[in-house]
């Protein structure tokens, strides 16, 4: 009799997992945070198509580059989210389509110990690719105080974009930087204090072209990096913090 | 019975743990060389920092003077510095009387714990930094480095070094204040031997450590200005000694090189990962820890490139 009901429990819990291969990196966060951000009863599988590159070792814990390369990926992306396992808020990014594919997006994030990070992308039939990398750290990147908090006048930079665009074949790279504090909200009791929502729209008909919702993990005054194909007029470019200020430009300047 | 038994079962387990110490290693086998009468050097590894070499990376060397010795650098650890202290005392009968610390780099000045600290002389702005820094290095430093650095704590130098020309025994020194590698960097050069001390301001077949510097180009300017110094031997802050102004040239090369390829790469608009990943030329093949050290360049040089290479949006 007992035999049986380990057998049943056994099988139950093979069907728990049925949809989540095993963590090549076999991180401790791996089963947890597939389920927290991607949801039960889902098929995830490691896609080696899809690039995603962070490097070996951070250099600066609290500016650490994050690549993600779909050029080799068959599929329309429905959504992407990437997190960063072992931070004290894992998400780093979701991202929403518009009606051009994104090809490419780079940011910097921040990392508080060595960690794996991930990036889930939805194909068209619900399906979760994964793609793992790790990076090695000293740490400590998302409790380590801003250069802004260091700075008494960061005010009068505050909210500056630079932007530019270059061409990139059939697609165009646009560069965007703001200053902005991103307070994870973990550091000498300054409250959370970041950009939460940013949005890419065609200058013409108004379509939104992506739309990207940041967390905790991200890092001080981002690089926003995305390739898009070719829209019809220079983009918009929408930003919101979480104190609800609104950032507006129009990315113009395309180049070489 | 049971006594002499144990100490039996005891004695190899004994040896056993001895060996393992010698093997895990915490002896720096430090050697100098003279390269002119007087005047040695103690030249390290071009490796980066690990648990195996202990963190001795760094050239650290001494002179005579007739009336003392005058040493450059104590190394990455107390226990370096109090090797290298022995190394100084079995070498010379001079008792040391000066130690210049050239900049606030961890492998540079965290053996002063060995040495008196009347003795102990750094550049005003490099005290600042190793102020400022000094802790987190530290942090840095256990890590990579572990055991090695067991008891190492940070030694405020007592005494503040002036830039100048200074007459100490039968040498005259010009000490030499630049700020391409830190923000200040000491290079002492001795008119009596020609010798060039030139710290961290040039590498040899070893990657540059960029990440405080406060410009490339400024480096490359303090270069220009050390090339026009009558030296015959050039000490480096990292990689062997040598004669004339080989080392100085490849060091100017990469720079000139690391300068001109961020700059493209920004204006066409490269991420910081491909930066990271692009070609090296070959003719820095020599160099050791290009590839990491081009890392951590890009980590901190490489966002100034691209916010110029963008447009104020308005």
């Amino acid at each position: 009799m007992s035999r049986w009901w380990l057998l049943v429990l056994l099988w139950a819990g093979l069907q728990a997992h049925a949809g989540v291969p095993a963590d090549p990196f076999g991180s401790p966060m791996w089963e947890y945070n597939l389920e927290r951000y991607l949801g039960a009863d889902v098929q995830v599988r490691h896609d080696a198509r899809i690039d995603l590159q962070v490097p070996a070792f951070a250099e600066d814990s609290a500016q650490v580059p994050l690549t993600l390369d779909l050029a080799n990926f068959p599929h329309r992306p429905q959504r992407i989210i990437a997190w960063v396992d072992l931070n004290p808020v894992p998400h780093l990014f979701t991202y929403e389509p518009g009606v051009t594919p994104l090809r490419l997006i780079a940011l910097n994030f921040r990392v508080q110990q060595a960690t794996t990070v991930r990036a889930a992308v939805q194909d068209d039939e619900g399906i979760w690719h994964v793609a793992s990398a790790h990076v090695d750290a000293a740490g400590g990147g998302c409790t380590a105080p801003s250069l802004t908090a260091a700075n008494p006048d960061w005010e009068r930079s505050f909210g500056t974009i630079r932007g530019r665009a270059f061409s990139r074949g059939d697609h165009l790279r646009y560069k965007t930087s703001v200053m902005h504090p991103m307070d994870s909200g973990m550091v000498d009791n300054i409250p959370a204090f970041f950009i939460e929502q940013v949005e890419l729209r065609d200058g013409g008909e108004d379509e939104l072209l992506l739309r990207l919702m940041l967390s905790e993990s991200a890092a001080e005054n981002p690089m926003f990096v995305f390739e898009l194909p070719h829209p019809l007029a220079a983009p918009r470019l929408w930003m919101r913090d979480n104190h609800g200020n609104v950032f507006e430009r129009r990315l113009e300047g395309e180049t070489g | 019975m049971m006594r002499h038994f144990l100490s039996r079962l005891m004695a190899p387990i004994l040896v056993g743990l001895a060996c393992a110490t010698a093997q895990a290693g915490t002896d720096y086998a430090l050697e100098a060389m003279e390269i002119e009468p007087g005047v040695w050097v103690v030249e390290g590894s071009t490796e980066n920092f690990s648990r195996e070499n202990g963190g001795n990376i760094v050239n650290t060397a001494f002179l005579e003077t007739g009336a003392g010795v005058v040493v450059i650098d104590t190394g990455p650890s107390r226990r370096y510095g109090e090797a290298l202290k022995r190394l100084i005392e079995g070498t010379t009968h001079e008792p040391i009387t000066h130690v210049l610390l050239t900049h606030h780099h961890p492998d540079h000045v965290f053996g002063n714990q060995a040495f008196d600290p009347d003795t102990l002389y750094m550049l005003d702005t490099a005290k600042e930094l190793l102020r400022r820094d000094g802790e987190a290095f530290a942090d840095n430093m256990y890590r990579l480095v572990g055991d090695w650095m067991r008891g190492t704590e940070i030694i405020m130098p007592e005494k503040t070094l002036h830039p100048g020309e200074w007459e100490v025994g039968n040498r005259r020194l010009h000490l030499l204040e630049f700020t391409g590698h830190t923000g200040s960097d000491l290079v002492v050069f001795d008119e009596e031997s020609k010798v060039l001390f030139a710290a961290d301001l040039v590498f040899h077949d070893r990657a540059l450590t960029t990440p405080q510097s406060p410009g490339l180009t400024t480096w490359i300017e303090d270069l220009e200005l050390l090339e026009a110094l009558p030296f015959r031997w050039l000490v480096p802050g990292h990689g062997a000694p040598s004669m004339g102004n080989m080392a100085l040239q490849q060091t100017r090369d990469y720079l000139a090189w690391l300068d001109e390829a961020l700059t493209r790469a920004a204006s066409e608009g490269w991420s910081m990962t491909e930066v990271t990943a692009m070609d090296i030329p070959s003719r820095f093949d020599a160099l050791e820890g290009s590839r990491y050290e081009l890392t951590r360049t890009v980590t901190h040089l490489y966002p100034a490139y691209e916010k110029a290479a963008l447009m104020l949006l308005e």
